[in-house]
């Protein structure tokens, strides 16, 4: 379209709003995180320059690092495992099998019921007295494996982790799409050669949706690295904070008003999710050559 | 002879495929729904018939349990507090994101695509990490505590992805009709409104339901930002609930539900916009 004057009034009006907004809600906010990570803070008194002491506090903050530790578990757990289960269930879906829709609908509820609910639900699932687990245990005769799941310090972290993990949908619907994306002249040919639907899958498929399934890890990588509400409604971090992540870390860094903590953990967590991101986009172009 | 053998033995090993297949796609759709069922079924027990046999049918659903979690944590407030904030940040950002949008998608000018990719990346930032600045934010205007402070908040995080989904759509119809309106003296503000935000409608439905499930999910930033009964979203009602030693647990679950069906009633509704908004982002990559 032609940018006349009255447009360029109106490309300058119409863009103000989200950036103003965007400004406000995303780009200050990371700034002011870097910058206030270096003063020390309880959120009453003035701030004071403190250089690095804060990373150092954190860094010396036994919690800090087993947070950081469950979060990387997490992303890997969820790059490793719940982006290959999604693919392969793209990859059934998407010959749409009997019912497909219907099972396409019901992988996606998780992911439009909010975390609090499921988490609940789950904590509902793992109640150690009147719960769904130990309730199947008992159904079975394995009462000796009944156990209060989420107070044991060796079970409450996996339990925390895996219920997520086979909720598959939102991946699998974003690899779905770039599959049916696929030009069907491939596996025409392909079957004239006398490929198998499994040979079609390995080197037609999932060449081809690469940068689909560069999205899923990508996301499911930096989900795995902001996880909150899950430990938050399950655990609160316990036992003994073995369940902690860096966001659940530095909201009570921030309840015990060490703002600087906090905001230096937040400096970690944006730090390692950027270079993360980038090593992925790295990692799948790198394949390309 | 051999020839056929290995026929038979690749049919034998496709019906075994087959059967693998179905149980690992029932596997998937029980491993979802059956705890919501269960916990579905148990919301309508009493307390003693849950305690004795958590696998039992009610012998007469208790609807009374969803009365009893209105009534106790004051849900009905909390609804309708979460339908005001979820409307109006839903519309506030659907609004700027779709004029954003118009600007980007319609015009060529400096910087265009710069913006673009700075709102995309806006996608990827973590803002659980992002918890003192909000609150500082909202400590410094004055809303804490203030469902204005959610509305405004929930607006401006959904810009990256409604502004995605927008201008995917509004990119992929030709300019032609609006050269066409413009010789007939139709202005920017015109063109705008008469044109454009008609015919991107399905986009801005797919955005609209997006953001709708954000705000009504929404638990961390409510949860940071209120304190007072009266500015308490659906969300952090369950939350009262689970936060303390209950012992009535058939209420709770009847609360979970509650903030459940409506999130559900959505999906359903509007399923092919859901879905055809995460395909729109995928292709791009």
């Amino acid at each position: 379209m032609k940018v006349n004057k009255e447009a360029k009034i109106g490309i300058i009006l119409f863009l103000l709003p989200a950036l103003i907004l965007f400004i406000a809600f995303f780009l200050f906010p990371v700034f002011y995180v870097g910058v206030m990570s270096l003063f020390d803070w309880n959120g009453i008194s003035n701030a004071t320059f403190a250089g690095v002491e804060n990373y150092k506090d954190i860094f010396s903050d036994r919690v800090f690092w087993t947070s950081i530790r469950n979060n990387i578990i997490w992303a890997v757990a969820h790059v490793c495992l719940q982006v290959p289960m999604a693919l392969m269930m793209a990859l059934i879906l998407a010959k749409k099998p009997k019912f497909w829709k219907f099972f396409r609908t019901v992988y996606f509820f998780p992911q439009v019921i909010s975390g609090i609910a499921i988490a609940s639900m789950w904590s509902a699932v793992f109640n150690s007295e009147f719960g769904l687990l130990n309730g199947l245990l008992r159904l079975v005769g394995l009462d000796s494996l009944a156990k209060n799941w989420l107070g044991t310090p060796s079970t409450a972290f996996p339990c925390v982790l895996i219920y997520g993990l086979f909720y598959i949908g939102y991946y699998m619907v974003i690899m779905m799409a770039g599959i049916t994306g696929i030009d069907q002249e491939y596996y025409e040919a392909a079957k004239i050669d006398g490929a198998s639907r499994l040979q079609m899958d390995f080197h037609i498929t999932i060449p081809l949706i690469k940068y689909s399934i560069m999205t899923c890890t990508t996301l499911a990588a930096v989900f795995g690295l902001r996880t909150f509400e899950q430990v938050f409604l399950l655990t609160n971090g316990g036992p003994a904070n073995r369940t902690s992540v860096v966001v659940l870390y530095l909201y009570n860094q921030m309840k015990d008003n060490n703002y600087g903590g906090a905001n230096a953990a937040s400096v970690m967590l944006v730090l390692v999710g950027a270079v993360v991101i980038v090593t992925i986009r790295k990692l799948f172009t790198l394949k390309k050559d | 002879m051999t020839q056929k053998y290995t026929i038979k033995s690749k049919k034998t090993l496709g019906k075994v495929l087959t059967v693998v297949k179905w149980v690992i796609m029932i596997f998937f759709a029980a491993y979802t729904l059956f705890p919501l069922i269960w916990l579905f079924i148990t919301s309508l027990k009493t307390n003693a018939e849950y305690f004795a046999s958590p696998f039992s049918l009610p012998a007469v659903p208790q609807f009374s349990n969803y009365v009893n979690a209105m009534v106790q944590a004051n849900l009905g407030q909390m609804i309708f507090n979460s339908i005001t904030v979820a409307v109006v940040a839903t519309v506030l950002n659907i609004l700027v994101a779709a004029m954003a949008s118009y600007a980007i998608s319609r015009f060529k000018f400096k910087g265009r695509e710069i913006i673009f990719a700075l709102f995309s990346a806006g996608i990827m930032v973590p803002l659980n990490a992002l918890m003192v600045p909000y609150y500082t934010i909202f400590s410094k205007i004055g809303l804490l505590d203030s469902l204005n402070a959610l509305r405004i908040l929930y607006a401006a995080i959904g810009i990256p992805i409604s502004t995605f989904i927008i201008r995917g759509f509004m990119d992929s119809f030709p300019v032609e009709i609006e050269e066409a309106a413009y010789v007939d003296g139709c202005g920017f503000f015109g063109r705008f409104f008469k044109i454009v935000l008609p015919l991107t409608k399905t986009g801005l439905v797919t955005a609209a339901t997006f953001q709708f499930l954000t705000c009504w999910n929404e638990f961390v930033y409510a949860n940071l930002l209120t304190s007072s009964p009266a500015s308490k979203t659906i969300q952090i009602g369950i939350r009262y609930f689970t936060n303390q030693f209950t012992t009535d647990y058939v209420s709770m679950y009847a609360a979970i539900m509650i903030a459940i069906v409506p999130s559900i009633v959505i999906y359903m509704l509007f399923q092919e916009q859901i879905i055809s908004g995460l395909t729109a982002g995928a292709v791009k990559g």
